[in-house]
This record gives structure tokens, C-alpha cells and sequence, in this order.
């Protein structure tokens, strides 16, 4: 984000980030995410609200994650929680091969994981009606309608 | 351009209406510091960002606080669901029923109208990302 300071990053554990080694009076600092942070598994990122372990910050009267169905609309949600957390880090740190890398694998799983999705509950998004021989998009339930298990959700 | 997916972000689901947790709740979605204010906080500073990782940054970060926004009114209507006459007036509902009935509007806790001037865009780029960090804790 200041490319002038020149400064070079160096490897440190998730709950300390560097700064610059020369940094202005009076200009507030965030400390920037390093490469090879360790990363929680699927399901546990989901229930956590992050993948990164060193981003996980809860408030002091943080709730228990809840328990999640296994369903295909639950390995979706989490499959995208992966994708778009790992988009936003690339989108700081784009020369990260590792990161990149996992961002690839994972997009892959999700492109699947719709079209699984969809198979079942019906079209995620309009364009994809067109994929049917009926058109499915108004089917119920919408995705803010109380519904028990399953769906949309 | 944005494409809507029919899902949420999260699941919800919310098997007991509660209209006074809902009243409170609504905060979070039209509120000063609400889930709305901060999808076209940020949606609206990525046009003053110089650099790539910002606009990129801005733009995804802005999209998925829309689909929060989506979660917070769901949370509001499913918590505001079947409710009984007896339900708005005890909840301490009856003031936001009264305008409202059960629809989702953007509204502080106080009942006050969503409003711009709880966001700022300056077009100077630390003075935004100072802001959102002020406004987002430790999204930015």
C-alpha cells in the first residue's frame, strides 16, 4: 500500500505483521499479513468467519460457532468463504505463488459445487435459468425465507 | 455490473420470532455504522484509488458487504415472522410497526432514516481508508 518507504517484508508469526522501518510521524499504520500464514480447514473457517487463524479476532462476548448441516448448500457456502477470502489477500499480495495457487484449486471446487448445488435446488442466479427446460427461477424457497433444513439457505 | 446469486453468505435460519431483538437488530442493516452504509462506503471511495490492490480491494470488499446486507435483513424478517398482536405491542415493536409493518427498511435502532452523512468519500485516499478503518474495524 506505500510503495515508498522501500521497506522488505520479513516472515513473522500470525499475530504480528511488520511496518514500515521508517514510518511518518502522525500517519496511522496497519500491520500487513505475511506470506505461509497457517490456515484453517473448510468447515472450521466457515464456523470461525475466517481461514486465517492470525485474522481470527473475536469480540469479548463472542457466540460458539454454530453447528452447520452437511448439506450441498453448507459446502458451497464454505468453498466460497475460502474463495473470498483468499481473493481478498491476493488482492494485496497478488505475487503470492502459494496463495494463488490454492485460490485456483479452490475456484475449481466451487464451479463445481454450484453446479451440484443447482442440480438440486434449482438456478443460483438468473442467466443460469437458461440452463432448464422450465424456468426454475422463481421457484421457493428465496433465500431469506425461514425454511428448515436444505435450500437455498 | 452485479449479478445477483440466489443464496446466502451464511446460513440462516431463525426458529423463534423475537420483534424486540429485531427492533435492535435493524441497526445492523440501515444503522449508522450498518452493513448498507458500508457496501457504498466502500463501493463509492474505489473511484478516487490510484492503485491496483485498492480498486480491487474497494470494489470486493464493498460486494460482499452487500451480501451481509442481504443476511442482516433476513435476520430481521425472519426474527419479525407470524407475529401476534399482542407480540408488537409488548416487544416494544409497535413504533416501527406502525410505519413499517413487517417490511425491512433501512433505519438506525432510534428509528432514525438511513443517512449518507454517517459515511464520508473524500477522494483522498488515506483520509477514505482511515475512515473505513474507523467505520470497519479490522476489515481494511
Amino acid at each position: 500500500m506505500n510503495p515508498d518507504t522501500g521497506t522488505t517484508p520479513r516472515p513473522c508469526a500470525d499475530a504480528c505483521g511488520t511496518m514500515p522501518g521508517c514510518a511518518p510521524l502522525a500517519v496511522p499504520y496497519v500491520p500487513f499479513q505475511q506470506e505461509g500464514s497457517r490456515k484453517y480447514s473448510q468447515i472450521d473457517a466457515l464456523a470461525n468467519g475466517t481461514v486465517f487463524p492470525g485474522l481470527n479476532l473475536p469480540f469479548h462476548l463472542k457466540v460458539e460457532p454454530g453447528t452447520l448441516a452437511d448439506d450441498h448448500s453448507t459446502q458451497l457456502q464454505a468453498l466460497l468463504f475460502v474463495v473470498t477470502e483468499l481473493g481478498l489477500y491476493l488482492d494485496t499480495h497478488k505475487d503470492d505463488a502459494e496463495a494463488f495457487q490454492l485460490f485456483r484449486q479452490y475456484a475449481q471446487l466451487a464451479k463445481e459445487a454450484k453446479c451440484n448445488y443447482e442440480q438440486m435446488h434449482g438456478p443460483l442466479t438468473q442467466l443460469h435459468a437458461g440452463q432448464d427446460a422450465a424456468y426454475r427461477w422463481l421457484d421457493d424457497p428465496w433465500p431469506w425465507e425461514f425454511h428448515k433444513e436444505g435450500g437455498a439457505g | 455490473m452485479f449479478v445477483y446469486e440466489k443464496k446466502l453468505q451464511y446460513p440462516v435460519r431463525i426458529k423463534n420470532c423475537n420483534p424486540k431483538l429485531a427492533a435492535v437488530i435493524i441497526s445492523q442493516y440501515g444503522g449508522p455504522d450498518g452493513e448498507l452504509g458500508a457496501s457504498l462506503r466502500y463501493l463509492s471511495q474505489r473511484y478516487a484509488m490510484p492503485y491496483p490492490e485498492l480498486k480491487g480491494l474497494l470494489t470486493d470488499i464493498g460486494t460482499e458487504e452487500l451480501g451481509h446486507l442481504e443476511m442482516v435483513g433476513t435476520l430481521v424478517h425472519q426474527l419479525t415472522r407470524n407475529l401476534s398482536e399482542e407480540q408488537i405491542k409488548t416487544a416494544g415493536f409497535d413504533t416501527y410497526f406502525v410505519d413499517h409493518t413487517t417490511g425491512v427498511y433501512p433505519q438506525f435502532a432510534s428509528g432514525y432514516p438511513w443517512s449518507a452523512s454517517t459515511m464520508q468519500v473524500t477522494g483522498d485516499i488515506i483520509a477514505d481508508l482511515t475512515e473505513d478503518l474507523a467505520a470497519d474495524g479490522a476489515m481494511v
